[in-house]
């Protein structure tokens, strides 16, 4: 099924000054339970695209649809109301709350959804039990390494039962065994779940994990590989 | 709700030195305001209650013409009409005190001077002051008495004792002549030195004769059961009484002119407490500014969560109104022992001060104010400053651009 479809996207950066083209004119359809890395050198648009079709920045022309929703005529309200619902964010620099809890952590998304208090705790313990934090629920982030508290991240982005995650670098500021695990547990929680994940990286592990791998160039689709894995 | 307050509240203490910093900056301005503004308006206090007391009265009748031109020939007809309001108020008047004054010349055999002839009801009197008390020599009048009591400034000047005898001459109710000889019964002792050097009292009933003024006042002060009831005691009293004939006054408009002096030198003081606000404003400005700053990524990273910019301010907000609570119950829980203490026990003063304050009639003490409007005035003027200061993380999340502050 189709979940995100982007018509014509472009983003100009410094419109008045020297434009940045950061994207030009990209036509992409992710369909669901996709596990798909955008690549490409620095400056290439992938956080652009990323921040697009995340809700989080607007483009300068195109069209983005989320499951029948034009996303960049949405109001801010609105649209931060639509990536509560529909978006799960996974950050390079995993931007755990300090003062929670990783129970809380994941738990705050619900919170913000209002999802009654009995499924809010089943669903952040199973979470947390399928990322292999378990014995850690109630330690707060600064008490964690930078593996955990991404397995924690990515625990949150899944607690809201997003339509897809998205991933920047999540791997960026790991170490090659944290990284491989979060990988293993994405790639599971892509299969149990269903779980969409787009990432985009530079990173050689996640591109070899990937389904699909789209390569941009200039912000423009120079590749576009369906891999099997 | 619930997510709001646990979110502000451990916020509170991810900085703890900061957030203790400006609780405490809260705390000493609050208590600095209470204590300041406590004792200003104790000192103040007391000099209205002493004047109430003294002088005064909470509510005077009067001769609708007497304010403007303070004569016996303006005194009031204290007749059946007055006694029966009076009497219809009684729930609401503790007591009464009648009183009709005069001047007259007062000579001894070599001597003569000027005086203020005070008539007065003895038994009503005392229960205002404490002038049967004050004897220096002799006794106190009693009410059916025909001689006089001298304060002791006047019998010094006119160098007589309990005892002797002296002459008063001067002119009555519409211009009949008032003239008789009076035993001086006893000196009394008052410490202000205009009324010291010119006060002599008689009973009520022979002023009214020696004046020719047969049931008539010059005032009639009143005490309410409740000095807080008052301006609606005055309102009933005013209304039961004919306007053309009787005016009835409260004590702020018979102390009118000291009133508008207490509060120019208050506007005085105001200046001071407004360098103690300021001072609190931009300490909790300050560490609201800090705050911001360190924390604009991870709102930033909020907001591209899902949560709503109104939500999110609200924590700040709340975060704000958390450090204002928590040093304005540290400020009023330090305050209160002291100011009560001091209430109870007021500050003694010594030297030229307490000289002077003795002079005129005041205690030479520097009491301090437990009034609870004191308190909650203060509370309010922070809550209020805590309020402002929180707009400004308000309007930050409101426009904050995610994308700039995720960089």
């Amino acid at each position: 099924m189709e979940i995100i479809k982007t018509k014509n996207l472009s983003k100009i950066y410094n419109d008045n000054a020297l434009p940045v083209k950061a994207l030009q004119d990209v036509n992409l359809i992710f369909e669901q339970g996709e596990f798909t890395a955008i690549v490409g050198p620095s400056g290439s648009g992938k956080t652009t695209f990323l921040n697009m079709i995340g809700g989080l920045d607007k483009p300068s022309s195109g069209e983005i649809h989320i499951h029948n929703t034009e996303i960049t005529r949405l109001s801010d309200a609105k649209l931060i109301d639509f990536r509560l619902h529909n978006i799960g964010f996974v950050f390079q620099s995993y931007n755990l709350l300090p003062v929670l809890t990783a129970k809380e952590n994941v738990s705050f998304i619900m919170l913000l959804q209002r999802v009654p208090a009995k499924w809010m705790d089943a669903r952040a313990l199973e979470l947390l039990r399928q990322v292999g934090l378990e014995d850690k629920v109630d330690v707060k982030p600064a008490k964690l390494s930078g593996g955990q508290q991404q397995r924690v991240a990515v625990a949150r982005a899944l607690a809201s039962k997003p339509r897809y995650v998205l991933a920047d670098e999540p791997t960026a500021n790991l170490d090659t065994a944290s990284a491989m695990n979060l990988l293993d547990i994405m790639s599971r929680l892509n299969r149990e779940e269903k779980a969409t994940f787009i990432f985009s990286t530079h990173d050689q592990r996640v591109i070899d994990r990937a389904r699909r791998v789209i390569t941009l160039v200039d912000g423009k689709v120079a590749e576009d590989l369906k891999v099997k894995n | 709700m619930k997510m709001i307050l646990t979110l502000a509240w451990r916020n509170l203490w991810r900085k703890k030195k900061r957030s203790f910093i400006t609780i405490s900056s809260v705390l000493f301005a609050i208590f600095l305001a209470i204590i300041f503004d406590s004792l200003e308006r104790g000192s103040y206090e007391r000099m209205i209650d002493n004047l109430v007391k003294y002088s005064t009265g909470y509510i005077q009748i009067q001769d609708i013409l007497y304010e403007e031109e303070p004569s016996i020939d303006n005194s009031l007809l204290f007749d059946e009409s007055v006694h029966l309001l009076l009497e219809n108020h009684e729930e609401d008047i503790s007591y009464y005190v009648p009183r009709l004054q005069n001047f007259a010349l007062a000579a001894t055999e070599n001597i003569t001077r000027g005086v203020m002839v005070i008539g007065i009801e003895p038994s009503h009197e005392s229960k205002l002051n404490d002038l049967h008390e004050r004897m220096v020599s002799g006794s106190f009048l009693l009410s059916d008495d025909k001689d006089v009591v001298l304060a002791n400034g006047l019998a010094e000047i006119l160098k007589v004792q309990t005892g002797d005898t002296l002459v008063l001459i001067g002119q009555g109710f519409q211009g009949v002549t008032a003239a008789g000889k009076y035993l001086i019964k006893g000196i009394v002792e008052l410490k202000v030195p205009e009324m010291s050097n010119n006060s002599l009292f008689m009973s009520l009933s022979a002023a009214q004769w020696f004046y020719g003024a047969e049931d008539r006042l010059t005032s009639l002060l009143v005490m309410p059961h409740k000095p807080s009831n008052t301006h609606q005691l005055a309102g009933k009293l005013r209304a039961g009484l004919d306007a053309e004939w009787y005016a009835v006054l409260t004590w702020k408009e018979l102390l009118k002119d000291l009133l508008a002096l207490m509060k120019f030198d208050m506007a005085g003081s105001m200046v001071m407490m407004m360098v103690l606000y300021i001072v609190i404003t931009f300490g909790m400005f300050g560490t609201i500014v800090t705050m911001m700053i360190e924390r604009q990524r991870e709102y930033g990273m909020l907001i591209s969560l899902g949560m709503q910019r109104y939500t999110l301010a609200m924590v700040c907000f709340v975060e704000t109104l958390f450090i204002s609570i928590a040093g304005i119950i540290a400020g009023v829980a330090l305050a209160i022992p002291l100011v009560l203490y001091f209430y109870h026990n007021p500050i003694p003063l010594t030297g030229e001060m307490a000289k002077t304050m003795l002079d005129y009639g005041f205690e030479p003490v520097m009491p301090l104010s437990a009034d609870p409007a004191l308190f909650i005035k203060q509370i309010r003027i922070v809550l209020i400053l805590a309020i402002l200061v929180g707009m400004y993380p308000i309007y930050k999340i409101f426009s904050l651009d995610i994308q700039e502050v995720r960089k």
